[in-house]
């Protein structure tokens, strides 16, 4: 008999995977800050600025439950490195 | 029909069986094996193109094309006559309205919900009636499923990956209803909610699973009990409101309309009476107020509520019509609360089921 698949075959990455971070001193991170727990951010982008030298673009999402908008995701795809989160 | 999904060729029942655990392509229990014989009849049913798209289904995207939606049907027990039924409930759930995405993913248990309305709902044997969220029937389960299933496969919606639920809930497997409308003194929910009188329709929502309510006597002792079973401090609404869901028998309707209670005035009185002060909520802790800032920062919590006053009484909902009311179940006792997910989404969504040929 014939079985007809429920998924899609996996795709590929629609671009290439960055180079991993050397290190953080000197980076741009994109901190995309989803809204969510501000105290938490905040101490998070201090110490990536203070301890580690990076610098910091903080993105605030407008909804920590929704997904980013595209111009978001846009400027966080231009730094070196970006860190995203996720919970509730 | 021209169908592009990729096929494979097994002769043996079991090992077909077998081939969707190992794949990953079921929730964890078997499924009705998706043939090309049974998925080309369900989309000839529905008179639709096979690869129209009802868009990308959140969190990893997979397109929600008919095809695909009626294999997964297929799977989930469905006879082709469901599958309008699920294409609505699909469409409803992807409405950005209800966050699917969020509903998806977040660490809270809420599910989607599907209420079933119209004359469909008896003609295809759904259940609205004694048991209504339980097992049983057919419809209620296979369409149920069906909807979970595509979540499965199209969405990426899977407990080790994207879905972080917390606890979840049964209704993972399948969570659909029918409003009971012969047995019910009110205009249903459908045509409360922009449908017309006589139409079939689909109204989804995100909520826990049923909280039971002891539900019998005057309308004042109805609305006390459920008053304070809607304003439980676990429940998310009492800290980001959002919406909710009462779910009241026929009896308990039936009461109400024979005192002269339209379900507007249920509404409106749940709304005025299901609060709780502003220093009980406050004593759940910090992280409590935070989500409460955040809902307000983002303009989701009603301002005219004094924050800083701790004798204020907080609704459950931002309004009244946030508290939506359906009838279902036996002639009994009982009535269920089901808490939405607050603010954040799962917003109740309602879309006319289309029939092809009426």
């Amino acid at each position: 008999m014939e079985i007809l698949v429920p998924v899609w075959p996996a795709r590929s990455s629609d671009r290439p995977a960055k180079q991993r971070l050397r290190e953080l001193h000197g980076a741009r991170i994109a901190l995309v800050d989803d809204n969510l727990d501000i105290p938490f951010t905040t101490r998070l982008a201090a110490l990536l600025t203070e301890r580690h030298g990076a610098k910091v673009d903080r993105l605030v999402k407008p909804s920590g439950t929704a997904p980013s908008p595209r111009d978001l995701i846009d400027l966080a795809a231009t730094a070196q490195a970006a860190i995203v989160g996720i919970g509730l | 029909m021209k169908l592009v999904s990729e096929s494979l060729s097994l002769d043996d029942y079991d090992e077909a069986v077998e081939l969707f655990f190992e794949r990953g392509w079921t929730d964890g229990l078997p499924v009705v094996l998706p043939t090309r014989r049974r998925v080309e009849a369900m989309i000839a049913h529905a008179g639709r193109d096979p690869q129209e798209s009802l868009g990308a289904i959140p969190p990893k995207g997979g397109e929600a094309t008919i095809e695909k939606l009626a294999i997964n049907a297929v799977m989930g027990g469905c006879r082709p006559e469901h599958f309008p039924v699920v294409l609505a409930a699909m469409e409803a759930m992807m409405d950005p309205a209800h966050n699917l995405n969020g509903v998806s993913q977040t660490t809270h248990m809420c599910v989607s919900l599907i209420i079933v309305n119209g004359p469909i709902a008896r003609e295809l044997g759904f259940n609205s009636r004694d048991g209504v969220f339980g097992n049983g029937y057919r419809s209620n389960a296979a369409v149920g499923r069906a909807a979970r299933l595509a979540l499965w496969n199209l969405g990426g919606a899977v407990p080790w990956d994207t879905d972080k639920s917390t606890l979840s809930h049964p209704g993972e497997y399948a969570f659909c209803i029918a409003e009971e409308e012969e047995d019910n003194p009110w205009p249903p929910l459908h045509v409360e909610r922009g449908c017309p009188p006589g139409s079939n329709a689909v109204t989804v929502f995100a909520c826990e699973g049923p909280h039971s309510v002891f539900c019998y006597g005057t309308p004042e002792e109805m609305l006390h009990v459920l008053a304070d079973s809607m304003c439980a401090l676990g429940n998310n609404n009492m800290h980001v409101m959002g919406q909710t869901l009462v779910t009241l028998n026929p009896i308990n309707a039936e009461e109400f309309a024979k005192r002269g209670w339209s379900k507007q005035d249920v509404r409106h009185y749940l709304w005025e009476h299901a609060r709780r002060r502003l220093s009980d909520v406050r004593a759940c802790g910090v992280v409590h107020e935070q989500f409460r800032k955040m809902e307000r920062d983002a303009g989701r919590y009603p301002l005219r509520y004094d924050l800083d006053n701790p004798t204020t009484r907080l609704p459950v909902t931002p309004t009244p019509e946030d508290i939506h009311i359906v009838v279902a179940g036996g002639r009994s006792y009982f009535a269920a609360v089901l808490p939405g997910w607050g603010g954040f989404g799962g917003f109740a969504v309602t879309r006319q089921i289309r029939r092809p040929g009426r």
